[in-house]
């Protein structure tokens, strides 16, 4: 049974093609989001078909999840993203306890339990600290993209202390940092380092072993070590973490 | 006409029922128009289910069977963003009189003021409303739920601040609540921090009375000291309304708040069934922000009759929720929209503006019917007591007799009581009573509406799964 899971998150759009009798992944992709997220989304998973010599009628469901999971009209199901990145982590992990899932403008922390059920869940909510955006707007402030942020803080001798977590106040205190003279490598660490202990907050203090990082945020070696750090519990980064929720939608269009 | 006041609930001095009527007196022979022909309300299917128990025949228009189906959609998903009944014009025959709640307030209010009876405006549901009652007055919830108010309050109160404040406050500014400019006193209590400080503002150019609410639950002086003000309100009351308050006078009032409770909490027991016949949102519909009108007292007893007859068909079983924390003016009622839209039924509300304060009735025979309004009152589960056990004990039997699949906190940004009170919620609930738990952090705007949609969807989601 081929089936097809579709995330359209707020800065990238991720499908993947599931032999889910194999548990195989037949092909996975990522592309940018936009405007047209509907056409973006179709013309996607077309490319992947394609490269998979599938056609359309072998697909047996399609699920779409993320913030536009609604819009995408040709898909048989929405279902939200913690439902699916519970499913997408458990398919790589199956011991998977806990998710701690940072993405573009959401990060979310997940509890599951014994017999692979959501459990528990938080989420930040209006505002984008703690998010892949925030690590943008910092990226770009210190003239750089936001991987080689991660590598400039894992550079760092010491961290900055950044206690803003408004977006646009954090930014402001950059610039108050830069202007004292304080290096773009501890400014990384320091906010990489608020990132982190905000979403160690979030938890509630209820993680259980094994923890899953997810989440096009858990690319970034120096997120993971400073979660560890804080979380005070080993943590397990998956392959491909950016395309989990739209694996576990996939794994769901086959139930 | 302002479109956002809270939960009220008061009434009038000429007290005519001493006693909570049977379910379905409305339906005997007195007023033969209903057979057993169900009314059907059918979510499903875009056209109305017009069934009448009336057949064509036209009613006069307080007849209680006057009924064709309403065309609500309530079915998760497939559902419009906009709430069942929301703000939308179409009329509810379900709710008969309460679809023109807050204009049929204004024109008792009017009438009221012009007879010489005081309009005492209340914030809250400490304010015991048999004592404005027995000194001939109406008591008017002012709880301010719209968004639109909160710009203007915040050219004075900090913009960190609970939105029911801030609301409420900005009605005061902006000299939009009618009830407001008409009302001889206002009276309120020392609850949370923001509102007591509000309460000093606004005193600066209304007529104001607040009450200390002492704050340690199960202690008798601070009990006796709740008393005393209440002593002193009643006092005051005589004195600016030129009037005596007897025992008899309280004990009249009393029947007629406990009358109006009963029949509110009757119409809320519909939700215990396995298929109500009316959502959480038309049920919150179900009152008035003044209370013992005797023509609200009517309808209650219609639409009682009326739900008898009532079966809404669902396209799917929905998930049953309950919902607690605070109060959902009027105006104010987006997230309980949000969860019946995405398929949750929103079972119980464990709210100022759901059963909290229609829980419990009063002693009609207790020898100082003053001290039997204080301990009602004084055992209102709220956060600003300390501790709140009570509101865990609530919790316990609404759970056990409505039987929801999960618990939905709403706490509005800032409310520091509930806020913090929800960690004990969380707790008790899953760990004690093994429900789902979600908590809701939000304000009067909708700018988090997708992603408050997001979490209730994956509640529910969790819960289906399980199931």
């Amino acid at each position: 049974m081929i089936t097809v899971g579709i995330d359209a998150g707020s800065r990238t759009i991720k499908a993947v093609v599931l032999d889910a009798e194999k548990k195989q992944i037949l092909a996975s992709g990522i592309v940018d989001q936009g405007i047209r997220q509907h056409d973006l989304a179709r013309d996607l998973v077309e490319s992947l078909l394609a490269k998979s010599s599938l056609a359309k009628s072998d697909i047996h469901k399609t699920v779409a999840t993320g913030y536009g999971r609604n819009l995408l009209t040709f898909a048989d199901r929405a279902i939200t993203e913690i439902s699916c990145q519970a499913a997408g982590v458990l398919f790589r992990c199956p011991q998977a306890r806990s998710i701690i899932d940072i993405g573009g403008q959401d990060s979310k922390f997940i509890l599951l339990d014994a017999n692979q059920n959501v459990a528990n869940f938080a989420m930040n909510d209006r505002c984008a600290a703690g998010t892949g955006r925030f690590l943008e707007v910092v990226a770009t402030r210190l003239n750089t993209d936001i991987f080689n942020l991660g590598n400039l803080a894992l550079s760092a001798q010491k961290s900055a202390s950044i206690s803003s977590m408004c977006v646009v106040f954090a930014e402001t205190e950059i610039i108050s940092l830069l202007a004292e003279n304080v290096s773009p490598a501890e400014i990384a660490a320091g906010v990489i380092s608020a990132i982190a202990s905000r979403v160690v907050a979030m938890t509630g203090g209820k993680v259980a072993d094994p923890v899953v990082f997810t989440g096009g945020v858990a690319l970034i070696q120096a997120m993971q070590n400073a979660i560890e750090k804080q979380i005070s519990h080993e943590v397990i980064v998956i392959d491909q973490p950016q395309v989990s929720a739209a694996l576990g939608a996939a794994v769901l269009a086959a139930r | 006409m302002p479109e956002t006041f809270a939960n009220g609930v008061i009434g009038v001095t000429d007290n005519k029922c001493d006693q909570t009527p049977e379910k379905n007196d409305c339906c005997g022979d007195s007023q033969p128009c209903c057979d057993s022909k169900p009314t059907v309300t059918n979510c499903c299917e875009s056209a109305p289910a017009a069934t009448s128990c009336c057949g064509g025949e036209t009613k006069p228009a307080s007849s209680c069977c006057e009924s064709q189906a309403p065309a609500s959609g309530c079915c998760g998903s497939e559902q419009a963003s906009s709430g069942c009944w929301g703000s939308a014009a179409e009329e509810n025959p379900l709710l008969g009189r309460f679809n023109n709640m807050i204009g049929n307030c204004l024109d008792y209010a009017i009438h009221a003021k012009n007879q010489g009876r005081p309009l005492v405006g209340m914030m809250c549901e400490y304010t015991p409303r048999e004592l404005i009652i027995a000194a001939g007055g109406v008591p008017i919830c002012m709880c301010g739920g719209s968004q639109d108010m909160i710009g203007p309050a915040e050219q004075v109160l900090p913009a960190n601040l609970c939105p029911l404040i801030k609301s409420t406050f900005g009605y005061h500014m902006q000299k939009a609540n009618p009830f407001m400019e008409i009302a001889d006193l206002l009276v309120a209590e020392t609850t949370c921090d923001g509102k007591k400080k509000m309460y000093e503002i606004l005193s600066k150019s209304r007529p104001m009375y607040v009450l200390e609410l002492t704050q340690k639950s199960g202690d008798p002086e601070a009990f006796d000291h709740w008393v005393a003000e209440l002593r002193k309100f009643k006092e005051e009351l005589e004195r600016k309304f030129n009037c005596v308050i007897t025992d008899e006078k309280l004990r009249d009032a009393i029947r007629l708040m406990n009358r109006e409770r009963s029949l509110r909490l009757q119409i809320a027991e519909y939700m215990k069934q396995d298929n109500p016949p009316i959502s959480g949102r038309e049920l919150i519909e179900f009152k008035s922000i003044i209370s013992g009108i005797d023509e609200d007292l009517e309808q209650y007893e219609k639409s009682l009759c009326e739900l008898d007859k009532t079966e809404k068909q669902r396209c799917s079983k929905p998930v049953r929720v309950l919902l607690t924390g605070v109060p959902m003016a009027h105006g104010a009622e987006r997230v309980l929209d949000i969860i019946e839209n995405k398929g949750g039924l929103v079972v119980a509300q464990e709210t100022c503006t759901g059963v909290k304060p229609i829980l419990q009735n009063i002693d009609e025979n207790a020898p100082d019917p003053l001290v039997a309004i204080a301990r009602k009152y004084y055992e209102l589960p709220c956060s600003v007591m300390t501790d709140n056990n009570a509101r865990l004990d609530s919790l316990r039997e609404l759970v056990e007799q409505y039987k929801p699949d999960c618990v939905i906190d709403l706490v509005w940004q800032t409310c520091l009581t509930y806020d913090i009170e929800s960690h004990l919620v969380e707790n008790f609930v899953t760990e004690e009573l093994g429900l789902g738990y979600l908590k809701i952090e939000t304000d009067y705007s909708s700018s988090d509406s997708a992603r408050i949609e997001l979490r209730v969807e994956a509640m529910l989601e969790s819960v289906a799964s399980k199931a």
